[in-house]
């Protein structure tokens, strides 16, 4: 406890502290370029994905079994045969996917020291995440629901 | 707090849990998009890939799911509050607190309306 308290003494402001004031993540790079940009990235996606990931679990989790509805085919058609819905979908895909695999990129940056190695995993990581974004937008875009019925609100 | 052995403290422990919680999102993201992917392949087996949730370890891996994914956005929004604005870090304890508080609190909720099917309480 004691460890804490003496780092986070409002007149302990050392260069250190200045620099990376939240002590919780990554601390802004001085650099302006690519490395600042994703820096911003992580919170401005984060402050949306907290709307629509939280969204998306509480109507997946919470209400639709509260209202009775099973998730199912016919869920889907008539969910993704709104455009609100598949919008929100897609937004969602693309910038969780992202923020998590930038994320992971961080974590593996941290942890493996060998540049070698590193830079094979951030490689994979990066093919393995193209094709399932690709594949997940084609997915999306590309469902053609037909004419199914409405099954609720949120579908 | 002392944890195996090691002085711990609520900054180390908040920082690893977000990082712990995000690639459990992350791993569980991954498989999602392909277990919705096989809407495209019609009905029949779309509707046998739902059915692999529907049991007890998987809802039980719904609800640390979503107690990850709330602790990860309580604690992201007081690293944004606290990047933006470095005098909140006078506040970082009460801050920390909260996080871990009000994930708690609102998992009880959360975790009671999830359980219910599979509860001595529930239906189904």
């Amino acid at each position: 406890m004691a460890v804490g308290r003496t780092i986070w003494t409002p007149d302990d402001a050392t260069q250190e502290r200045r620099r990376n004031p939240s002590h919780a993540a990554r601390p802004r790079p001085e650099q302006p370029g690519r490395e600042r940009a994703w820096w911003y990235f992580m919170r401005i996606s984060g402050l949306i994905l907290v709307l629509l990931a939280l969204g998306h679990m509480f109507i997946m989790h919470v209400l639709v079994q509260l209202s009775g509805q099973e998730i199912n085919f016919a869920f889907i058609t008539s969910r993704w045969g709104t455009p609100f819905w598949r919008i929100y979908d897609l937004l969602l895909l693309v910038l969780a996917l992202v923020h998590g695999v930038n994320g992971a990129r961080i974590v593996i940056g941290d942890y493996v020291q060998l540049r070698s190695v590193r830079g094979v995993l951030i490689g994979l990581l990066l093919v393995v995440t193209l094709i399932w974004l690709l594949a997940g937008i084609i997915v999306i875009v590309a469902f053609n629901p037909g004419v199914g019925p409405k099954v609720g609100p949120f579908s | 707090m002392t944890l195996f052995g090691y002085r711990i403290s609520w900054a180390q422990l908040a920082w690893f849990g977000h990082r712990a919680s995000g690639i459990g999102v992350l791993i569980f993201l991954f498989v999602h998009v392909v277990e919705t992917a096989t809407v495209a392949l019609g009905p029949d087996v779309y509707n046998f890939t739902q059915t692999l949730y529907h049991n007890l370890p998987a809802r039980l891996g719904e609800i640390l799911l979503m107690a990850a994914l709330v602790y990860h956005s309580l604690n992201g929004l007081r690293v944004i509050i606290m990047d933006f604005w470095p005098r909140t870090t006078v506040y970082y304890r009460p801050l920390t607190y909260g996080v871990v508080a009000a994930t708690v609190i609102s998992m009880i909720p959360l975790s009671i309306i999830m359980i219910t099917p599979y509860a001595p309480w529930g239906h189904v």
